[in-house]
């Protein structure tokens, strides 16, 4: 007899399993580099992101239209997932998707420090978190007391508050951590919990490793790095990090051998972008296998908000990089193509 | 020329300036070749230096497109506003080209670490680095540009008022000065003929008498 939780993720992995299909293929990413900026747009009209174009097209032109699009079709996709998911999964799911909240008030944040108006700040939110669109607009109107004194209650209050005492940049730093922090220490009693709290332990990993090397190349202290890392690392523990962080360059890409992401970073070039992909590609294969491993887990789902949350970015590099006429091969390199 | 005076004295001073404006329009003429010739090597080192920024200026936008593609239009303006509190620091010195002071730019290199600049490395992606980067470098090559551009511009205006004064020399102070020492002389010469020829008549009515 198939258990009620088994049950429940047969369900939601079928669900996704079928929006998956309909994700773009590595074959449609090359076809479209060779397409103008219009005729990508036209391409994404037969696709599932035909209606947020249309719903927007009147308003917006060129990548700032793509950028829109974008961003609401990928809200609208994880509140999709949201809305099929129930029991421990939808749980599980809210929790991931939470980091879109960071996002959200970091660029609420930003916009309000840079003086942009609240337009502009709308087309970069991705409202898939916990705090809905209308909530995201009305902060945006807010003055930055407003918007701390709003926060106050979540895990994200500790960090805002010190706006105005220490520096932007580390109240950004500060935020992820504190959403990295609730995850890792979920008690994971459950096996699913277990599953997706190491998911997560092993995305803090690439992005440490990605922190250390990317610090490292810009000449930073150990001491700066560490303040940069998140705790709770799957193989890249504190101490590892430490470790590593006080290594040079070519120290660390040779001290990487025997992580689970070492294979497909095996060259590590000194050209940040390219590490970037490198490790997002590293990353997606490492969570195939893990959901391939568990196909009736919370695994596959992630995996597809994974691959669509790539496919999102791919595009976006793709229109900006078309209208700005960057060259064919700069546009691919910056893409992570599976 | 009227009112110059016919005089030996007058003559002497006039070769005198003569010969020292040939001497000056010889001197301009040297520094103005030399000019041109420190000119011609600075316009190569400034086509390089002025292409070099052209080159960084548009690696910097294509930065800057793929920064924002990837961290959103809000990310990349609020870092930029961040960033732009940071003034580049330089100092000014003078040297001497021919008697042309130039400024000598002595640059602090625009750098930043990413840690100091403002923007969370957890929430961006290294294309952000790659960007500022890329615009740190474009301040340090306009920098140097500005640098070679004021020198440049001071050159043709000292090459353009090296090249009046000589040909003012030339076509116009030196052939004046030469033509009123040649009246001169002829006026002399005159004054001696009639001084001869007064003197003979003298000499006639003397010996008639």
């Amino acid at each position: 007899m198939i258990s009620r939780t088994k049950a429940a993720y047969a369900y939601i992995v079928a669900r996704t399993k079928v929006m998956k299909s309909r994700l773009l293929k590595g074959e449609d990413f090359r076809k479209l580099l060779n397409m103008s900026f219009d005729e990508i747009v036209r391409f994404l009209e037969e696709t599932e992101y035909r209606k947020e174009i249309d719903e927007i097209g009147y308003r917006y032109s060129g990548p700032r239209l793509l950028d829109y699009a974008l961003a609401s079709n990928l809200a609208k996709t994880y509140r999709k997932i949201l809305q099929v998911s129930f029991g421990d999964a939808k749980i599980l799911i809210r929790e991931y998707l939470k980091r879109w909240d960071v996002w959200n008030i970091i660029n609420i944040i930003r916009g309000k420090n840079a003086g942009v108006q609240p337009e502009l700040m709308e087309e970069t939110i991705v409202p898939a978190g916990e705090f809905s669109e209308e909530y995201l607009k009305s902060l945006m109107v807010k003055e930055m007391d407003e918007i701390v004194k709003e926060m106050e209650g979540t895990p994200y209050y500790e960090a805002l508050s010190k706006i105005g005492s220490v520096p932007m940049n580390v109240v950004e730093d500060e935020m992820y951590k504190a959403y990295y922090r609730k995850i890792v220490e979920m008690p994971a009693r459950e096996f699913e919990t277990k599953l997706f709290v190491n998911f997560i332990k092993m995305e803090i990993d690439i992005r440490n490793i990605k922190t250390i090397l990317r610090l490292k190349i810009d000449g930073a202290s150990t001491e700066e790095i560490l303040e940069r890392i998140i705790p709770g690392g799957y193989e890249l523990t504190e101490d590892e990090a430490r470790k590593l962080a006080a290594m040079s360059f070519d120290e660390i890409s040779k001290s990487l051998e025997g992580y689970w992401f070492w294979k497909e970073v095996e060259n590590v070039t000194e050209e940040l972008s390219e590490i970037e992909v490198n490790f997002d590609k590293a990353w997606i294969s490492a969570i195939a296998r893990r959901a391939s491993n568990y196909p009736l887990s919370v695994l596959p789902v992630l995996q597809y908000m994974v691959l669509k949350k790539v496919e999102v970015d791919n595009l976006r590099i793709l229109g900006w990089g078309k209208y700005y006429g960057l060259p064919n091969d700069e546009i691919e390199r910056q893409m992570v193509i599976i | 020329m009227a009112e110059v005076q016919p005089t030996r004295m007058e003559l002497i001073k006039l070769r005198r300036r003569i010969k020292m404006a040939t001497r000056g329009h010889a001197l301009l003429k040297m520094k103005r070749d030399g000019l041109i010739m420190e000119f011609r090597q600075l316009l190569e080192e400034a086509k390089e230096v002025i292409s070099g920024m052209v080159e960084k200026y548009k690696k910097a936008q294509q930065k800057l497109t793929l920064a924002i593609a990837v961290d959103g239009i809000v990310a990349v303006k609020s870092i930029a506003l961040s960033c732009c509190q940071i003034q580049p620091e330089f100092s000014m010195k003078r040297k001497n080209i021919m008697g042309v002071v130039v400024p000598v730019i002595k640059r602090e290199p625009v750098r930043k670490k990413a840690t100091e600049r403002g923007y969370g490395i957890l929430s961006t992606s290294m294309r952000v680095d790659e960007a500022v980067e890329a615009y740190e470098e474009l301040v340090d090559a306009i920098l140097e540009v500005a640098e070679i551009e004021t020198t440049l511009r001071k050159l043709i205006e000292e090459i353009e008022r090296t090249k009046r004064r000589v040909n003012a020399l030339e076509y116009r102070v030196i052939p004046t000065m030469e033509e009123l020492a040649k009246f001169i002389a002829f006026k002399l010469e005159e004054m001696d003929r009639e001084n001869i020829i007064r003197l003979k008549k003298l000499k006639t009515k003397k010996a008639a008498t």
